[in-house]
């Protein structure tokens, strides 16, 4: 995927995947302003805190100013700490705070406006888009 | 009946907590990686000087209560809370400290993170 979906909204869809469950702790960490993703290949132990999912797509890990969409909510990215591409691509996993900041706490933080979290449900699409010029990547994408 | 030994697993630059002693056992024999791109080097360096058994979480499921230490690549939130709210010894690669909802099972006798390899030394 390199061309750009459409001019005016969106932008090109970097990463793509099919929510598959929603563990039971998940509204609780929504409320607390947290929403943690893992790929449905977690383990156990893992499940009961996360949203589990089954990615489409996957060719990088979300940017500052790139948009997360969840059950059609669309939510801008704020800030991205180090350690967050490299836990996406390879397991599926991404915390996504409402926090409000513009520079992580943590490095696997991923900063959204305070607020703006929604819960997914079983079968919806969770959809990272990049605005921003493909050049101006930070070679975080495998 | 395996032979096993035991580590001393330190905290690396910038870490947390710590040291932790690990000794497999026949009960508790798994070095569980819960880590991208398959068992980490932090794990099969536990396992290689400990004899326990090198274990990937994201290919298969062990029974909880065979871990003797978890190792992690956390960024701070989910995974460092999980293991230590179980009472698992836990090594996170990264150097996070103490921090997210599950902050309070996080303790120094069950957690130390910054730990790479050359971090692991026979007792």
């Amino acid at each position: 995927m390199t061309a750009t979906d459409s001019a005016d909204t969106a932008g090109e869809v970097v990463y793509q995947t099919t929510v598959t469950s929603i563990g039971e702790q998940v509204p609780a960490f929504v409320a607390a302003g947290i929403l943690i993703l893992f790929a449905d290949t977690a383990p156990e132990e893992l499940h009961a805190i996360s949203v589990l999912h089954q990615a489409d797509a996957q060719e990088s890990g979300p940017q500052p100013g790139d948009l997360i969409e969840i059950a059609g909510t669309t939510i801008p990215v704020l800030a991205v700490g180090h350690v967050v591409a490299d836990n996406l691509l390879n397991l599926g996993h991404m915390d996504l705070k409402s926090d409000g900041r513009h520079q992580v706490k943590l490095p696997g933080d991923v900063c959204v406006p305070v607020g703006s979290l929604v819960e997914p449900k079983v079968g919806d699409t969770i959809r990272i888009r990049r605005r921003v010029p493909t050049g101006a990547e930070t070679g975080a994408s495998a | 009946m395996s032979d096993y030994k035991s580590v001393t697993i330190t905290k690396g630059q910038g870490g947390w907590g710590g040291p932790l002693t690990v000794t497999p056992t026949d009960d508790k024999p798994l070095i569980y990686s819960v880590t991208g791109g398959g068992i980490h080097p932090v794990a099969q360096r536990i396992a290689d000087l400990t004899g326990g058994e090198a274990f990937d979480g994201f290919k298969s499921s062990a029974p909880f209560e065979k871990i003797a230490v978890a190792v992690i690549d956390c960024g701070g939130t989910a995974r460092v809370g999980v293991y230590p709210m179980k009472k698992v010894l836990t090594v996170d690669i990264h150097a996070t400290s103490p921090g997210g909802p599950l902050a309070q099972f996080i303790t120094e006798e069950l957690f130390v993170s910054g730990v790479r390899p050359h971090d692991i030394n026979e007792t």
